[in-house]
């Protein structure tokens, strides 16, 4: 199935302003075409992003830190804001050989400014 | 569009809407008898509006805003069309899930900003990191809330932890649980005089604000970038930034067109309300405008698609955005002159 399809049958249609016969303006549910694909390639890209930054994990190249940042959508400005820790500590906690020593305390407040349970935060899912 | 019981039993209307802001404000209205459409929210509150945010970026792509920041066009509406309203924010989340829950037992419906990422009830391509969607609770049911959420079609279930989740989310996209409902309403508001302050106002955001990113100047200012972005970025990274483009043009619940199909459903409505023809006319105008936008974003597509490529180039892009600029600067001035000769 092709991305645009797959992300625009989801049954959750927003409405647009149409012309109708008579010239008024009439609410209509049908995406238009320039939408779909933009959308599917800001989506494809988002997702290859994602996946590849969980390959560089695995291969100790990024903490994980690094994928639930970007899962979550947010830059390390946003999480340092979220999470209450300095831009520069959290620019140096996406290196793998320095999050792996972070005390728990530190942890803690990612995995509540990120909404994940802190052993998961160790790890990234291997499928 | 369907009816749903609110918690005193009274019946709501769901409508559904093109924009989540004006969409709530209208039902909020349109509940306690007051008709009015949701384009005339837009128009009242001057929701027409343009900013190129190079420097906020949303998942790696630029903001480019169609429309007045979040909260403006709710606030600027009820206070021209004489509402008072209820408006609150809190720290502490049990405290503002409990409010919540007295409000409704009160048998008002309540307004709700949320973080679109955190609702549980959306889909992939409706999750953005963007703490400003607007949506209704008429009641609660068994472990969660019934809610109208206006951008979408029919009302849904959430349960309250999501809920509460999307109302409270660390970071610095946090609504912090901002919920509003009406005190009172004007029952026959003075919808001439309002109309007159929203365009004035648009008029003035439009042309008057002296910074290079908004209004006609900021569309000039993005065309410039388009046109240049395939030599500074690369086609796979120009592309990415045209689509993040189109997205806020046509995708981000604008109804079609960067809100322009919107304000000239505004215009129809406004020029039946005045009879005037200057108004009629200004709206086939806007049409115009709507039209060219959405060339620009089938334009995009097809540079996206890589179809006719002698045609469909970034420079052409950029052209259209140009044309905008232009078009709606004339727009905007003649408008300034129209609303001159109408009488509240």
């Amino acid at each position: 199935m092709d991305i645009e399809d797959e992300i625009f049958s989801d049954g959750l249609p927003k409405a647009y302003y149409k012309h109708d016969d008579k010239g008024r303006y009439v609410l209509e549910t049908d995406a238009p075409w320039a939408e779909k694909v933009s959308c599917a390639l800001i989506i494809a890209g988002n997702r290859a992003n994602l996946e590849e930054i969980r390959k560089a994990v695995l291969a100790g190249q990024k903490s994980p830190l690094c994928y639930y940042m970007e899962l979550r959508q947010m830059d390390p400005g946003m999480l340092a804001k979220a999470a209450g820790i300095a831009t520069f500590r959290v620019k140096r906690h996406l290196r793998p050989e320095i999050f792996a020593k972070l005390k728990p305390s530190v942890l803690d407040r990612y995995s509540k400014a990120l909404r994940i349970p802190l052993e998961e935060l160790k790890t990234v899912p291997n499928i | 569009m369907t009816t749903e019981l609110a918690a005193n039993g009274k019946p709501f209307v769901h409508n559904h809407g093109a924009h989540c802001e004006t969409a709530v404000t209208s039902a909020l209205f349109r509940y306690q008898g007051v008709d009015i459409s949701e384009p005339m929210i837009f128009g009242i509150g001057s929701g027409i509006f343009f900013g190129y945010l190079p420097s906020v970026k949303l998942v790696h792509l630029q903001v480019t805003a169609f429309r007045n920041r979040p909260g403006s066009v709710f606030r600027k509406a009820a206070q021209r069309l004489g509402a008072n309203l209820v408006i609150k924010t809190y720290r502490d989340p049990q405290k503002g899930m409990n409010e919540l829950r007295q409000v409704l037992k009160a048998g008002h419906i309540v307004g709700l900003a949320t973080n679109l990422y955190w609702l549980p009830y959306v889909s992939e391509r409706h999750r953005h990191n963007f703490g400003g969607h607007n949506i209704i609770a008429l009641r609660e049911t068994e472990g969660g809330f019934r809610i109208s959420d206006p951008t979408f079609g029919d009302p849904v279930d959430c349960s309250s932890e999501g809920l509460e989740q999307a109302r409270f989310v660390p970071g610095p996209n946090n609504p912090r649980g901002f919920m509003y409902y009406t005190k009172s309403i004007n029952p026959h508001p003075d919808l001439r005089q309002a109309c007159i302050k929203g365009m004035k106002n648009s008029c003035g955001l439009m042309l008057r604000i002296p910074l290079p990113i908004f209004g006609v100047r900021g569309m000039r200012f993005l065309a410039k970038k388009i046109i240049k972005s395939e030599d500074k970025l690369g086609f796979e990274g120009a592309c990415r930034n045209l689509a993040g483009t189109v997205r806020w043009v046509e995708e981000t619940g604008t109804g079609g067109a960067g809100f322009r199909y919107m304000y000239a459903a505004f215009m129809q409505e406004a020029s039946e309300l005045f009879g005037s023809e200057d108004l009629a006319r200004l709206s086939r105008d806007m049409t115009t405008i709507g039209d060219t936008w959405r060339e620009f974003s089938v334009m995009s597509a097809r540079i996206i698609k890589q179809r006719n490529k002698t045609e469909a180039t970034f420079a052409n892009a950029g052209g259209l955005i140009l044309k905008c600029a232009d078009l709606e600067e004339a727009f905007f001035k003649n408008l300034q002159k129209a609303v001159k000769k109408l009488k509240a």
